[in-house]
């Protein structure tokens, strides 16, 4: 080794060689990539339940032997797809839940069409989310149900909880949910009442169009697309590391519209006036209350997100009124928490342990 | 093992990610501020309208050509849906009426297994 500059050697060849076959590899992965389509993704077999409008409701079949008593209802988010939870065998979360043995029942949306442009919360709190649950009742012969919201599918599963307090959700599991939205500092700017006229767009548009919530993710991150094109080109002869950009990019630019009079509710009564934090939402007139939630409850947050600070979602165990709730923080961030290698090793084990008592 | 502070891979890998971060954080230094906002704001509100009669002039073309308009896509989309959402619905009830029977099936949705899983610290050792 060569002491004064730090360099090895004897390593040199072997680098240099190591170097030729990368570009070699490089060049002839990279035709593949543009001609082929990638990984197919949410394939775990399951039935469809029910389709209605934008709402649709999986079933996916049980792989174990024996399946614990109380099935779980996952709720999507509505800016996105499902099959984040379902990405390829090996890393599907739908898969983890199957073969530890539960019944998994998933709620996700499809794009609201330009007649679903009046969808309110009051669809989805009241409407979508009871519909399914009853259907899951139905379809697997249990009074008890739990519910498992991702992001704003959190949110929407809160406000269910909340109104519908009495029954019949057994257990509740959030990741990721924001409740104080003040706290999301960059949306809350670009939605400035001063200057966001979210009448005229939703007045002009209609439903909102996904590319302007993609920009939205995206602009809180404004170099990490380019970056990561960059990253993909160091290693395109890696196919596992391809593997995975393909899923993640497939699935991030994936994004769905949003029904226009449910993003202007989210808006005015979410970012503008923080209502739930507040305690002052309402739902169809029904009001909510996270007190009212007695179930047993996990918080699961993400100590990098840059979708939902912490800062917004700490708020959320202090206001429900269980003895049994507990927050967890792990590493990773808004999309890793939930999928990938991240997950696996970290929240994955961790909700099958405290879900597992309370199923039975 | 190769010292990693004079590997070229590395340091470029290293260089990406913190130009990234770097980039990333002075993007939203500058986009906390309400003039950001006010100027995003503006351009999003006219490239909004103009996409809104952009979408309004194509359908009249589409009309004055003969060619089905959107709505009339729309309604057959959802006609079609309307179909596909009662056979899931039958394909449900024939499930649910199968399993009712403790009939097996084609394979396609196996009879359900018991709900009688116990965690490992409850009953025993995991399957």
């Amino acid at each position: 080794m060569n002491a004064a500059a730090g360099l090895d050697l004897a390593s040199i060849p072997d680098r240099i060689h190591s170097e030729v076959q990368r570009a070699i590899q490089r060049s002839i992965k990279g035709v593949e990539y543009f001609s082929t389509s990638g990984p197919s993704l949410g394939s775990t077999p399951k039935d469809i339940l029910a389709v209605r409008g934008t709402m649709n409701l999986y079933h996916y079949r049980p792989v174990a032997d024996e399946i614990y008593r109380v099935p779980i209802l996952i709720v999507m988010a509505t800016t996105n797809r499902g099959y984040i939870l379902d990405m390829v065998p090996g890393q599907s979360f739908i898969e983890f839940l199957l073969k530890r043995g539960y019944d998994v029942y998933m709620l996700d949306w499809t794009a609201p069409k330009p007649e679903e442009k009046s969808l309110r919360m009051e669809d989805y709190v009241l409407d979508f989310i009871p519909d399914c649950v009853r259907r899951v009742q139905r379809d697997s012969g249990e009074t008890d149900v739990t519910v498992i919201g991702y992001c704003f599918g959190g949110v929407l599963s809160l406000l269910y909880g909340s109104i519908f307090a009495d029954g019949p959700m057994k257990n509740l599991i959030c990741f990721t949910t924001p409740v104080d939205f003040r706290e999301m500092k960059l949306f809350q700017n670009f939605s400035d009442r001063r200057y966001f006229d979210v009448d005229k767009l939703v007045d002009s548009v209609g439903n909102v169009p996904p590319e302007m919530i993609l920009s939205s993710f995206e602009m809180l991150r404004p170099a990490s697309r380019a970056a990561s094109q960059v990253q993909l080109w160091d290693n395109i002869w890696n196919d596992e590391f391809v593997k995975s950009y393909r899923m993640f990019d497939r699935w991030a630019t994936d994004t769905l519209p949003l029904a226009g009079e449910y993003f202007r509710q989210t808006i005015k009564e979410l970012m503008w006036d923080n209502k739930i934090y507040n305690g002052t939402m309402s739902v169809g007139g029904r009001p909510v209350d996270l007190s009212r939630i007695k179930v047993p409850m996990l918080h699961a947050v993400a100590e990098h997100d840059h979708i939902v600070p912490y800062d917004a979602a700490k708020a959320l165990i202090p206001k429900i009124g269980s003895a049994d709730k507990e927050e967890v923080i792990l590493k990773g961030g808004h999309v890793s928490l939930v999928a990938g290698a991240n997950a696996i090793k970290r929240l994955w084990p961790k909700l099958d342990s405290w879900l597992g008592e309370r199923s039975i | 093992m190769a010292d990693k502070s004079n590997d070229p891979a590395a340091i470029w890998q290293t260089m990406i990610g913190e130009m990234e971060k770097g980039f990333n954080a002075f993007a939203n230094q500058a986009m906390a501020s309400p003039e950001f906002s006010k100027v995003v704001n503006q351009v999003g509100g006219v490239t909004a309208g103009a996409q809104k009669q952009l979408g309004d002039l194509m359908e009249k073309y589409l009309v004055s050509m003969n060619l089905p308009s959107r709505a009339q896509m729309v309604s057959m989309a959802e006609r079609l849906q309307s179909i596909e959402g009662q056979l899931n619905e039958i394909k449900a009830m024939l499930h649910q009426a199968q399993q009712n029977s403790g009939g097996s099936d084609d394979g396609v949705a196996g009879a359900r297994p018991p709900r009688t899983r116990r965690p490992p610290s409850a009953g025993g050792e995991q399957k």
